[in-house]
């Protein structure tokens, strides 16, 4: 299948009948791993330098996941299969590019919030979405939260760094 | 719920005396474990003592 619209905000996008692939210029090391296991997808000498009809899908996605940046991403048009995704398929953009998971698709998805958990730190938490406590309730868009995690806080439920007076640690 | 005009989203709730619950597209990702996974519930220690960090196991209640 012929690509569609070529362009994102922040780089290109390429389809096949199954999944997008994106590529993000910006976020390119030249680690070069793509045209090296399949140069029949990824030729940095033509252009467009992508061609979804190079290999299988599954071998695409495979090599995609190899990029160690963001600079390649991909998810699958079926928006469905987007939301069990498990976690070998690192450049699945749930992972890298969470944002792009509504791009091109006006179906009402939120986008995904993002909670990462600070090593022997905090909840970090980033995106749109509702937040209440003690009472308090509020609309966040593209928010961003660090929650206490160790339980010693004075500025609770917010972290206000005692976590590394008192060597709190995961375990 | 008021102006919950949009079905999808997430909602972060700050238990009392109890755990962080998040509701929604949920993509956690632990650093230290070096893992990353997708839910769409979860209720995460604030007390420091849960024996499954970073998820809570009402640990705070004793």
């Amino acid at each position: 299948m012929e690509m569609e619209k070529n362009s994102f905000s922040g780089g290109r996008r390429y389809r096949n009948d199954e999944i997008t692939v994106y590529w993000k210029p910006d976020a390119c090391v030249h680690a070069s791993y793509c045209y090296r296991e399949l140069i029949e997808v990824f030729d940095p000498g033509r252009r467009p330098w992508v061609d979804m009809n190079g290999a299988t899908t599954e071998r695409i996605i495979e090599v995609v996941n190899m990029c160690p940046t963001e600079a390649l991403t991909w998810k699958w048009n079926d928006e469905s299969k987007n939301r069990e995704i498990s976690a070998d398929q690192t450049n699945h953009v749930i992972f890298r590019r969470p944002e792009l998971l509504e791009e091109t698709e006006p179906l009402g998805q939120a986008n995904p919030v993002s909670v990462k958990i600070m090593t022997d730190g905090p909840i970090i938490i980033k995106g749109d979405f509702t937040f209440s406590y003690s009472g308090n309730k509020k609309e966040m868009k593209q928010g961003i939260i660090s929650l206490c995690r160790c339980g010693a806080s004075n500025q609770m439920p917010f972290c206000d760094g005692t976590h590394r007076k008192i060597g709190f640690e995961d375990k | 719920m008021e102006g919950n005009d949009n079905n999808n989203a997430a909602i972060v709730e700050v238990i009392d005396n109890g755990p962080v619950k998040i509701t929604g597209q949920i993509v956690l990702r632990d650093l230290k474990k070096d893992i990353t996974v997708t839910l769409t519930e979860v209720n995460l220690c604030r007390c420091g003592r849960s024996c499954n960090k970073p998820y809570c196991d009402d640990s705070h209640r004793n």
